[in-house]
């Protein structure tokens, strides 16, 4: 019932405001998160809360695969003002294991509009297909796909020129790839973190794995 | 029927071992090759002993899946993050990758037929399927534990840094909801 949503949010404003009287008051003065969440659109992934923030800590960016597309207008406008207006500290990427978006992409079926937005996804599987192909499990090859894919979208956030700028003038400014497990509830850190030019083409020539 | 309560008791490993995460994994590996020695003992009775099933049962529903994600989801990618190419990791993990797959296709299989054991009161003997079902699960398991004991262990041992093995720990007992196994106590 669409009615009970809107009930859930007056029971949690309420609780809100009976834990904090003052909470609505700061938040509506204004944000100043300090990260940059570049996320995957599945519902079972919350930001805001497997990372333990409140409203106003964790500036959100969502799309299928949790891309960073160089070319797509809403994420570069929700790169540009985290960057150089609000000059969030963290941006992570974070994927999620058994991220139905890389599963579409690795299989072969059509979907439509969909397949043109996961092309990317596509053609990084086909560039580590030596790699993928050594797992026999699909699921597995999903999932390791789906570590690539941040790693790409780390690569991708680190060439852009908002934070390549950001980085020249001095700003203070980390990207970091994460994985989510739903299985779980926990997040594993990727080890992909840049905070300069420099890492970005460290990130860049350091191997993929171990056969890689 | 002291002694068939007995029997169905299946030791945790201890968590004071979450400390020594490789020690931990080594340590599930005995009770997965324990629990395959009372399935083949309870395979052969047509003896009903339901705390012996039931113990098995819910260690296929609960434990066993909890050790594929530690595996899949921690240690296995993180030997691929500090594998040398010279380790020749990458085409034992996909292997062992899928053996996971299939490990949990055949474990619903034999839970299945515990289920059916324990809901008509019989013992495993007493359905035909049985046999199949589950040697080919304890083959399957003796084969992918030893392959992991001998292959992955050794290597996790040489190339996990300290750093890894306390977040390993942590990543462990956080899944089953235990304290972090490195908070210093007051």
């Amino acid at each position: 019932m669409i009615e009970s949503l809107l009930n859930n949010n007056m029971a949690w404003a309420s609780a809100r405001v009976r834990a904090d009287s003052q909470f609505f008051r700061r938040l509506s003065e204004q944000q100043s998160p300090e990260y940059l969440w570049i996320g995957c659109s599945d519902s079972r992934v919350p930001a805001n809360e497997i990372v333990g923030l409140d409203p106003g800590e964790l500036f959100v960016h969502r799309n299928i695969a949790n891309l960073a597309p160089p070319r797509d207008i809403n994420f570069l406008s929700v790169l540009q003002y985290s960057v150089e207006v609000l000059k969030v500290r963290h941006i992570i990427v974070c994927g999620h294991y058994g991220c139905g978006g890389v599963r579409a992409a690795l299989d072969t079926e059509r979907r439509g509009l969909i397949d043109h937005w996961l092309q990317p996804v596509t053609e990084l599987a086909r560039a580590h297909a030596d790699h993928l192909d050594t797992i026999t499990d699909f699921e597995g090859r999903v999932n390791l796909t789906c570590e690539l894919n941040v790693r790409a979208q780390v690569e991708y956030v680190g060439r852009n020129p908002f934070v390549a700028d950001a980085w020249r003038r001095g700003q203070k400014l980390a990207v970091h790839g994460w994985i989510y497990s739903i299985r779980d509830g926990l997040l594993h850190d990727l080890e992909l973190t840049i905070e300069n030019a420099r890492d970005v083409d460290a990130l860049v020539r350091r191997r993929w794995s171990s056969n890689a | 029927m002291a002694s068939m309560k007995k029997s169905g008791v299946l030791e945790p490993v201890p968590i004071e071992l979450l400390r020594e995460p490789l020690v931990w994994f080594f340590a599930e590996h005995y009770r997965h090759r324990d629990v395959c020695k009372r399935l083949l003992v309870l395979l052969d009775t047509v003896d009903h002993d339901a705390d012996a099933l039931q113990a098995i049962h819910d260690f296929l529903e609960s434990d066993l899946p909890i050790h594929i994600i530690d595996e899949e989801d921690d240690l296995f990618p993180l030997l691929r993050r500090r594998c040398e190419p010279d380790d020749h990791i990458e085409n034992v993990l996909g292997m062992l990758s899928g053996e996971h797959a299939n490990d949990m296709h055949d474990a619903q299989a034999v839970r299945t037929v515990i289920a059916k054991a324990i809901s008509e009161e019989r013992g495993l003997r007493c359905y035909s399927e049985s046999r199949s079902v589950i040697e080919h699960f304890c083959s399957a398991q003796k084969r992918h534990i030893a392959m992991e004991n001998a292959v992955v262990l050794p290597i996790a041992r040489i190339r996990i840094t300290e750093s890894d093995l306390q977040s390993l720990g942590q990543r462990l007992a956080a899944r089953r909801g235990l304290p972090d196994p490195f908070a210093e106590t007051p």
